[in-house]
């Protein structure tokens, strides 16, 4: 076996054991969890089970105390965010974190500032058509809507290249229209490759677009599998989402 | 980049080209008084430029940089005189390659700094150099050092007017058509976001860090020639960082002209109030007048201005007054 | 031994000084998240204060005390809200704004002071000037120890405000926490120029005592805005309690530095301590960071 198809063979995320602890707070508790390639893994908990912390360790944000972070078969556990960034791992922000006194277009460039240059004008101007944002491409991010900021804050994952995209609740709160062409655009992204990790509240959006669900609660993974048996299993439902459907 | 409006380019770089023309053959447009104005009109024009590049491009507020200023003029100063009595021309990149070497150590444990504790951080460098200076006997102490006069006006004016000039080309090319004046904006608005995108955000800020300072250092070093005489306070002194923030405040933070248009408003302010009253400290509080208002009416500075949204300035200016301002 | 502990007594009796004015400037930090710049000036405005009465009225300098607090704190009452304003607008860096705008008052103090009032050193003089207090082999000019007391009691008065009454808990929990301080209905502007107007009250309280103890002009207002960020860093920005103790250390080590080493090195040891602690611990000290 060579090393491509050795590497190919492994998911294109996997952690282990991983920990970290803010004083007291638990904030991860030893997470386990992979994500395979060309696969899109729906993340769902409640508030403060360790979602967005998990990302942050993932994108290197934040530096975890103990564990393993294997993603596209290299340890990247404790790298600098820009070096994980720069080996194709992209991710959005749960309050959008947009640079906001440039435009819309220079945020995009901006986003391909490290990393393919040549044709980043091509692409920021495709992204623009794909997110239909090309009307306010020269607007300063700070003066778009809020759905068009959470907009151009996934557009800025898309112009990374990425093969993995962590998206934190992109579309939580946006209009049904920019739901829509955001999820088609990840359905797109997949058909090319991209494998994703989307922090979700709402159910209807990780029924539609997810393979696989993997529910955590207090710092730790505790279940995942299809959506239809995880929704069967009401106790899981109950006692980690707080509501059965 | 993209985002300026598609108007004609025509009347911009016309004005631009007349401009040029104008600086060039200033010599022989007027008498050594208003060469001497204009020489300085320049200096402060470039170093206004050289701030605003840390300050107004990456967000970090520099309040030392009179440091890298006077660290320029002391090589020159220095270098210049027994025992090395070296050639003005060969100082210059002495003094860029100390002050480099000043601002990688200065700069990498600094830059990590958010906001006010950078600009705490520079300020009380800067008064550390000064106070060094003042009492080192290499220095010349608080007496200062001399260096060898060289009386030809427009060797200076032409030294300034072709560093200024070489500053403004070097910004433009960086900060408004590159990769990098991108990366150093993402940072400035959203460094954790900037990192996110794989920009060495680290990296960035202090390669601009040394150039905004190797920039002050030149200016520093020519500056020392052409007074022939300096101490701590004329090239350290706060009131020089003062003068450069007020000038890029009022001129347009951020932006490539203001700089230059605050620079020169500033300067040739000064030598008018300089010339119906003297050294007054009245300037110190026409300066400290010119920042509240600027911060109060004009936040984007006069560039501001002339940039896109022109009726929400006033509108800004309008809410004020009013005092609205909600809760963030 | 005589001079190490007559040092440290006067190092101590200048640190008290200094807290007055550090505590208030923590606290303006919370409420209002900014830096404030001026500080010195207000410092300086209180000292010329404390000369006129005596110069012009002939009344014992230490009655500016509460002339200086009703006069200055009104003057910042009116620079509060502008201050308010300029930071939470929505320009692009609000933040930044707001430190140059109180640079700008800082400036535009300076120079207005040495346009009035020249280069000349004052101080504020009083019945106690001259007089000394031997504690046993150790004298202390008795016009300092009444400046620490003085302070003490406006430290004192504005510890107990802020604990025991109802508006100095809504100060506090706004320092804790704006956004839950708004939404328990605390007007966080109208809240932001009173505690800008109280800060700039005591401060100039302070400058009189300053300028009792040592003596002011207009350019020595950059050094006090140099204590007060230096006691900031020290304490953490925002942190009431540490800013006594940092004061007090910065009282000690201004007065060792100048009696041991030269006082033309105090200023240099001041920046130095302060540049080398801001790079030592940008992790603690950021914890409370903007």
């Amino acid at each position: 076996m060579t090393a491509s198809a050795q590497a190919s063979a492994e998911p294109i995320l996997l952690v282990r054991g991983l920990y970290k602890h803010f004083g007291g707070i638990k904030a991860t508790n030893g997470v386990d969890l992979a994500v395979g390639r060309q696969e899109i893994a729906g993340l769902i908990g409640p508030n403060g089970c360790g979602k967005s912390t998990l990302f942050s360790l993932v994108s290197g944000t934040v530096a975890p105390d103990k564990g393993e972070i294997r993603f596209d078969g290299r340890a990247i556990a404790g790298m600098s965010a820009h070096r994980i960034a720069r080996l194709g791992l992209a991710r959005t922000f749960q309050i959008p974190a947009l640079f906001d006194n440039m435009s819309v277009t220079e945020n995009l460039l901006a986003a391909a500032a490290e990393g393919h240059w040549p044709g980043a004008q091509e692409r920021a101007a495709a992204t623009l058509a794909l997110l239909e944002l090309g009307h306010v491409a020269d607007n300063r991010a700070s003066d778009l809507s809020g759905g068009q900021q959470k907009l151009l804050e996934f557009g800025r994952a898309v112009m990374r290249q990425a093969s993995l995209i962590l998206l934190d609740e992109v579309t939580a709160g946006v209009h049904p229209n920019i739901r829509k062409i955001i999820l088609e655009a990840i359905a797109s992204l997949r058909e090319r490759g991209v494998s994703f990790l989307v922090i979700e509240h709402d159910m209807e959006m990780v029924r539609s677009v997810c393979d696989r669900i993997i529910v955590m609660d207090s710092g730790r993974v505790v279940t995942s599998g299809a959506f239809e048996d995880i929704v069967r299993n009401s106790e899981v439902m109950q006692t980690y989402l707080g509501r059965p459907q | 980049m993209a985002a300026q409006p598609m108007k004609s380019r025509w009347p911009g770089l016309l004005l631009l080209a007349v401009i040029l023309v104008v600086l060039a053959l200033m010599p022989l447009l007027v008498n050594n008084y208003w060469l001497r104005v204009a020489t300085g009109a320049l200096m402060w024009a470039g170093l206004a430029c050289s701030w605003n590049m840390l300050g107004g491009y990456a967000g970090y507020i520099n309040f030392g940089h009179s440091a890298f200023f006077g660290l320029g003029a002391y090589v020159t100063a220095f270098l210049m005189n027994d025992p090395f009595g070296l050639p003005f021309l060969a100082t210059i990149p002495a003094g860029m390659m100390v002050t480099a070497v000043f601002a990688v150590i200065i700069g990498a444990p600094t830059l990590r700094l958010r906001g006010a504790y950078f600009a705490i951080a520079t300020w009380a460098f800067a008064e550390v150099l000064i106070q060094f200076a003042s009492a080192m006997d290499f220095t010349g102490g608080i007496g200062g050092i001399g260096l060898p006069p060289y009386l030809n006006e427009r060797f200076f004016y032409y030294a300034m007017f072709g560093t200024a000039a070489l500053t403004y080309l070097v910004a433009w090319a960086l900060f408004e058509r590159s990769r990098f004046g991108l990366k150093v904006k993402a940072l400035r608005d959203h460094e954790p976001a900037a990192e996110a995108m794989g920009i060495n955000t680290a990296l960035v800020k202090l390669q601009t860090f040394v150039l905004s300072a190797v920039t002050a250092s030149v200016f520093g070093a020519i500056f020392a020639y052409w007074v022939t005489f300096i101490n701590p306070k004329s090239v350290f002194g706060g009131d020089i960082t003062d003068q450069m923030v007020v000038m890029v405040l009022l001129g347009g933070l951020g932006t490539l002209w203001g700089p230059a248009i605050g620079g020169v408003t500033l300067f040739v302010v000064n030598r008018l109030i300089w010339m119906h009253w003297g050294d007054t400290a009245f300037y110190i509080a026409i300066l400290g007048a010119a920042i509240v208002l600027v911060v109060l009416f004009l936040p984007n500075g006069i560039a501001g201005l002339f940039v896109r949204r022109k009726a929400n300035a006033l509108e800004k200016v309008a809410e004020k007054l009013i005092g609205g301002g909600g809760e963030r | 031994m005589d001079l190490f502990l007559q040092t440290l007594l006067n190092g101590l009796l200048i640190g008290g000084v200094i807290a007055t004015f550090t505590i208030a400037f923590q606290l303006t930090f919370g409420v209002l998240h900014v830096i404030d710049f001026a500080v010195g000036g207000w410092v300086v405005l209180g000292g010329y204060l404390g000369y006129y009465v005596t110069a012009l009225l002939g009344l014992d300098g230490f009655v500016a005390i509460p002339l200086a607090f009703v006069l200055f704190g009104a003057l910042g009452y009116l620079i509060g809200p502008v201050l308010y304003n300029v930071r939470n607008s929505r320009t692009a860096r609000p933040e930044l704004m707001a430190l140059a705008l109180t640079f700008g008052l800082f400036t535009l103090l300076r120079g207005g002071m040495l346009t009035a009032w020249g280069f000349n050193t004052r101080n504020v003089t009083s019945m106690l000037s001259g007089e000394s207090l031997a504690v046993g082999p150790v004298i202390v000019p008795l016009i300092r120890v009444a400046a620490a007391v003085f302070a003490v009691a406006i430290a004192g008065g504005l510890f107990l405000f802020l604990y025991r009454t109802r508006y100095g808990l809504a100060i506090r929990a706004t320092a804790e926490n704006r956004h839950n301080a708004a939404l328990m209905g605390v007007n966080i502007r109208r809240l932001s120029a009173n505690v800008y107007g109280l800060y700039a009250g005591i401060t100039a309280m302070a400058g009189v005592l300053m300028g009792a103890i040592y003596s002011v002009n207009p350019e020595v207002g950059l050094r006090y805005t140099l204590f007060a960020f230096f006691v900031a860093v020290l304490a953490g920005l925002g942190s009431v309690g540490g800013a006594v103790v940092a004061a007090l250390m910065l009282g000690v080590i201004e007065a060792f530095v100048s009696t041991y080493v030269g006082s033309s090195y105090s200023l240099l040891a001041i920046f130095a301590t302060l540049f080398v602690v801001l790079l030592a611990s940008p992790k603690g000290i950021l914890r409370r960071g903007l």
